[in-house]
């Protein structure tokens, strides 16, 4: 009764082919915006907002990696490397032609495009978990050549400062300032992948992913179009990395390793492979866990540890809650947190009737 | 002017942590094989199987020999459980969910491990001398050579399982074509489950020489990503595979860190064999001696 | 309806009731990771600090305010290192313990916008030894180029007073933290005149045999300095006792100077020889450590066991008890009590002449030199326990301080 699909007509392409044709589905979204954009700034407090911030750069990341393990089928263990490309090309610009971020950024990103595609070569000849395996070979690579290199990390230290993003002269730097610009950057993320999927290449991925034979059979260049996949995937990576060196104010290769490509990985597969909600999602059930885990140990851990045995256990416990998640997931809900969300949906579509 | 003593010294090295990271790879090969599974928890397996060993020798002050007992008993009903609970539910989906299933398990055991037995660092102390045994120019440490003869063995001991025993050709069968055994009356859910127990064994194996070259902790599991230029140079399912291809990252390795390092400012040693890895995978992907799959459409 | 908009009311009241009302209490922010890559280190050197609050809390506080120190643990990443310092600025602390090179890196620009000072001893920056460039970051002990400078000293007083002409070997880990002292070696390479040749260990560093063969056997360096952390300290021991290489020719930085490092290696046999830097105690027999252990006595507890583990728990106290030594500096400028974070800076630099009853080296920390002197004193492994080899020493000054100048 409330999500009405029938009786709407539209007489242009242009209405038909909307990103959001349905009236309430516009609602929503403009609620959403309302809320994201107006509300909450006002109403949280600084600390709220840095989370925030942190679950906004885990966003852009996800849905960057959910284009090519989702969408193509590719996997990928390598994003964690392409973020240190992106990352790492915006601070040597920022700080060595003193390049302004809405220049640095790009080119940040199409140098992990760039990096990405070459990675992805392999993927002519392999796939499945030989891909896996050769994506986690690049990554070890590509640490290894900052970690040494260091023309490109910018000394022994491998860390670069960043001056802060300046925006029509004012300072981007206060988390409040620092959550709209973020904000900005994952509508754009948003909006892009959305778009992508619904173009030529979009459907071109997904062929990919679901008949890779077939699909070169009707004529679809799968080696292009999977190393298109790795390269803007990797624009993706190398964006996020960006922002969130921006937001630290420092590049430092230690926050690109092995332990973020899993957690990317993470994301998505709690969220869902293959759809935007997903990735939104994972990324913010996956960077909010640690924190909802303390809390739920500070206030109910104390009834049955003593707190010296508490400190030992929550960062252990945070492990293994995530890894159970992982499996639990991956059992009970293969498609993630999205395909709740649409048995969510589905079941309101119909109601008050069951079916 | 060439340092022969000193090349002999890096080989001798090379093949003997060779021969010790295929004993790892020997558990992640033994469950591919038999069910199509990927583990990437394998480091963690030698881990806990390490942890038990361990604990049950210092905290509970067991003979050794006990103490390898429990350690493989446990490692065997974990191989099992495994299977039963978190395995079966996963059987003929992508490759991906399992792979992600079995990084969730390593995050599991990567907590559970120092949370119940702490965060210390722990001994496992076998009765063989501290001392290096010198042969002419050669250095080589007991523990390796431990480590490389059991890897061996327990090769020996694989082939002649496979080759000759009953419950081995039926193994073979179900990891050859799952259908084809189910209908000629094998319990492949039984065979499933001694796979992954035949990797705890080997785990536990692992896990007493590895825990006593470097000490049992967490740490400890990060000897599984060896693993993979490992496996993919020998062939993804094959046991003999694995000692070959770990008999060359071994050696590899040591001749990088030997002769490249110090050109490059050092380093080369751990990504040389990945390096290695991705030529092999361009070459030939299903390595040395791995079986090529052919696509049908 | 109703129903559900007064339960979340009440929901909202309840949480908002259970936030404390602390009144005279002063927030330290403690990050101390007991998992992760340093999780040898953390478990001990946590504690520590924590004992040491409490001391002080039991004797009444500061100037009547109790310290409430928040510790968390980050694993050793990044995000929830950021994550846990906004909710440290969210509770009004004034100083902060970072703990981990990579997250002082990041937290360095935010501090300093922030103002509020952080710690880093023994790691973290060297370049922030200089006060002026980085008026937040209180390195407060021995920084890596301190402990290099230190580590050649000690190297040129063991050969006799003269290095040239002689092989110094730098094992490495290779990460930043393990390359930072490539400046302050190369200077001294060129002022002592010795022959030097790096040997990195990748991470995790558990597997050098190739390495250490070429130190050994190829090289034959005439002494071995060396720059680990974690696991590798006792796997390096080991591996150079198999190849048959003189333990007391080797010096290890102060991440690679525990009793935990000996015994991993498997014990104080094995290390025999073995000498570390150190930038506290070794030990039980300082006065602050029988304080506390009088504290446990009192309740009725037994001491705890990670005190065995002295040096890094001495660390942890000596950590605490500086942080403590600002907050009552900025407390006698500002006798109400409301401190912040400015003036918890000009509290660290009046430390001066800080020893803790021998603990720690006399530390003075001015506005200019955030590191406190870089002093350390040698200990090595000899019969059976660490025994002292040194008094506290600082090497070098003027190359170590040249190279801050240099440094962007």
């Amino acid at each position: 009764m409330i999500h009405r699909e029938s009786g709407l007509l539209k007489t242009s392409y242009q209405a038909d082919m909307a990103l959001y044709p349905l009236p309430i589905a516009r609602w929503a979204v403009a609620a959403i915006a309302a809320l994201a954009f107006l509300v909450v700034p006002l109403l949280l407090s600084d600390y709220y907002l840095s989370i925030l911030n942190l679950v906004s750069v885990a966003i852009v990341g996800a849905l960057g990696l959910n284009i090519l393990v989702g969408y193509t089928g590719q996997v990928s263990i390598g994003h964690g490397a392409f973020m240190s490309v992106g990352a790492y090309t915006a601070a040597n610009l920022a700080t060595r032609l003193d390049a302004p971020f809405w220049i640095s950024l790009p080119i940040g990103g199409l140098m992990a495009a760039a990096v990405g595609a070459v990675v992805g070569i392999p993927s002519l000849r392999i796939k499945g978990l030989y891909l896996a395996i050769a994506t986690l070979a690049g990554q070890l690579i590509i640490e290894w050549t900052i970690n040494h290199v260091t023309w490109i990390s910018g000394g022994v230290q491998a860390s670069i400062e960043v001056p802060r993003p300046r925006l029509f002269g004012m300072v981007i730097s206060t988390q409040r300032q620092m959550y709209f610009f973020l904000l900005v950057f994952v509508v754009l993320a948003i909006v892009g992948v959305m778009n992508l999927m619904r173009t030529r290449v979009g459907r071109a991925f997904i062929a990919i992913r679901d008949q890779d034979i077939a699909a070169e059979i009707i004529g679809i260049n799968i080696f292009r179009y999977k190393l298109l996949a790795f390269a803007i995937s990797s624009f993706y990576a190398g964006v996020t990395g960006v922002l969130y060196t921006y937001y630290l104010g420092i590049a430092n290769y230690e926050q690109f390793q092995i332990t973020t490509s899993i957690d990317y990985l993470a994301m998505i597969i709690i969220g869902g492979l293959g759809s935007v909600l997903g990735s939104v999602l994972g990324a913010i059930f996956v960077t909010m866990l640690p924190i909802f885990l303390r809390i739920t140990m500070e206030t109910f851990g104390g009834l049955f540890f003593s707190s010296g045995a508490m400190l030992n256990i929550i960062p252990n416990l945070r492990l293994i809650v995530f890894g159970l998640l992982i499996i639990v997931f991956l059992v009970v809900e293969p498609e993630g947190l999205n395909r709740l969300w649409r048995n969510i949906r589905s079941y309101f579509r119909v109601w008050p009737f069951a079916y | 002017m060439f340092d022969w003593q000193f090349a002999a010294l890096l080989l001798s090295n090379g093949i003997l942590i060779g021969l010790m990271y295929s004993l790892i790879a020997l558990g992640f090969v033994l469950v591919y094989k038999a069910t199509d599974a990927i583990n990437f928890a394998q480091g963690e397996f030698v881990m806990i199987a390490g942890f038990v060993v361990a604990v049950a020798i210092t905290a509970y002050g067991a003979p050794l020999w006990l103490a390898v007992l429990v350690g493989l008993a446990g490692m065997i009903g974990f191989g099992f459980g495994l299977e039963r609970v978190m395995l079966r539910k996963l059987i003929g989906r992508p490759v991906i969910a399992v792979v992600m299933a079995t990084i969730g398990l390593a995050a599991i055991l990567r907590g559970f491990g120092p949370m119940v037995w702490g965060a210390g660092t722990k001994s496992l102390a076998l009765p063989i001398p501290e001392e290096p045994i010198i042969l002419g120019p050669l250095f080589i440490p007991p523990i390796q050579l431990l480590g490389a003869a059991v890897s061996l063995l327990f090769l020996a001991a694989c082939s002649w399982f496979f080759l000759r025993s009953r419950r081995g050709i039926a193994m073979r069968a179900v990891a050859d074509n799952q259908q084809v055994a189910m209908a000629m009356g094998i319990d492949v859910e039984r065979y499933f489950g001694l796979a992954w127990a035949m990797t705890g064994i080997v785990s536990a194996l692992g896990g007493i020489v590895w825990g006593n070259l470097l000490g049992v902790d967490v740490q400890l599991s990060l000897v599984g990503l060896k693993v993979f230029p490992v496996v993919i140079l020998g062939g993804l399912d094959s046991i003999p595979g694995a000692i070959v291809g770990g008999l060359i990252v071994g050696i590899v390795e040591n001749m990088a860190a030997g002769y490249i390092d110090p050109y490059v400012g050092g380093g080369t040693k751990d990504f040389a064999p990945y390096v290695l890895m991705i030529i092999a995978l361009m070459v030939r992907p299903y390595g040395i001696f791995g079986k090529a799959i052919i696509e049908r459409i | 309806m109703r129903a559900t908009l007064a339960l979340l009311a009440a929901a909202a009241l309840a949480l908002g009731a259970v936030a404390p009302a602390a009144a005279a209490e002063i927030v330290i922010g403690a990050q101390c990771d007991r998992t992760g890559p340093t999780q040898t280190v953390g478990t001990n050197l946590c504690p520590g600090f924590n004992d040491y609050i409490k001391l002080v809390n039991m004797k009444g506080g500061v100037n009547g305010n109790t310290i409430r120190a928040d510790e968390v643990d980050n694993e050793y990443k990044v995000p929830p290192a950021v994550e846990s310092y906004e909710r440290y600025k969210k509770e009004g602390a004034v100083t902060v313990s970072v703990y981990g090179t990579p997250q002082i890196y990041a937290l360095t620009q935010k501090l300093t916008e922030d103002r509020i000072p952080g710690t880093s001893p023994g790691f973290g920056k060297a370049a922030a030894a200089d006060g002026t460039k980085y008026p937040y970051i209180f390195p407060i002990a021995a920084t890596y180029w301190s402990q290099a400078a230190a580590a050649v000293k000690y190297a040129k007083d063991q050969m006799g007073g003269s290095m040239k002409g002689k092989k110094i070997a730098y094992i490495f880990y290779d990460n930043p933290a393990g390359r930072e002292p490539f400046p302050v070696l190369e200077e001294l390479q060129k002022l002592e005149g010795f022959e030097m040749r790096t040997f990195a260990v990748p991470p995790p560093g558990v597997e050098m045999g190739a390495q250490v063969l070429d130190i050994a056997q190829r090289y034959r360096a005439d002494f071995v300095i060396s720059h680990l952390f974690g696991r590798s300290p006792s796997v390096a021991i080991k591996e150079l006792k198999r190849v048959g290489y003189p333990l007391k020719k080797v010096v290890g930085f102060v991440w690679g100077a525990a009793e935990a490092d000996v015994e991993a290696a498997g014990g104080y046999g094995v290390a025999e020889g073995y000498s570390a830097l150190q930038f506290a105690g070794v030990g039980e027999d300082y006065p602050v450590i029988k304080e506390i252990k009088e504290m446990y006595k009192k309740e009725g507890k037994p001491e705890p066991k990670e005190m065995k583990e002295s040096v890094y728990y001495n660390r942890g106290v000596f950590l605490a008890a500086i942080h403590v030594e600002a907050i009552r500096n900025a407390l006698k400028a500002k006798p109400d009590g409301k401190i912040t974070g400015v003036d918890a800076k000009a509290g660290f630099e009046k430390i001066k002449n800080f020893t803790l009853g021998g603990l720690v080296p006399p530390i003075e920390i001015t506005p200019t030199d955030h590191e406190g002197g870089g002093l350390v004193q040698v200990w090595q492994v000899s019969g059976g326990k660490w025994v002292k080899r040194t008094d506290w020493f600082r090497a070098y000054p003027e190359v170590v301080g040249k190279v801050i100048k240099e440094a962007k």
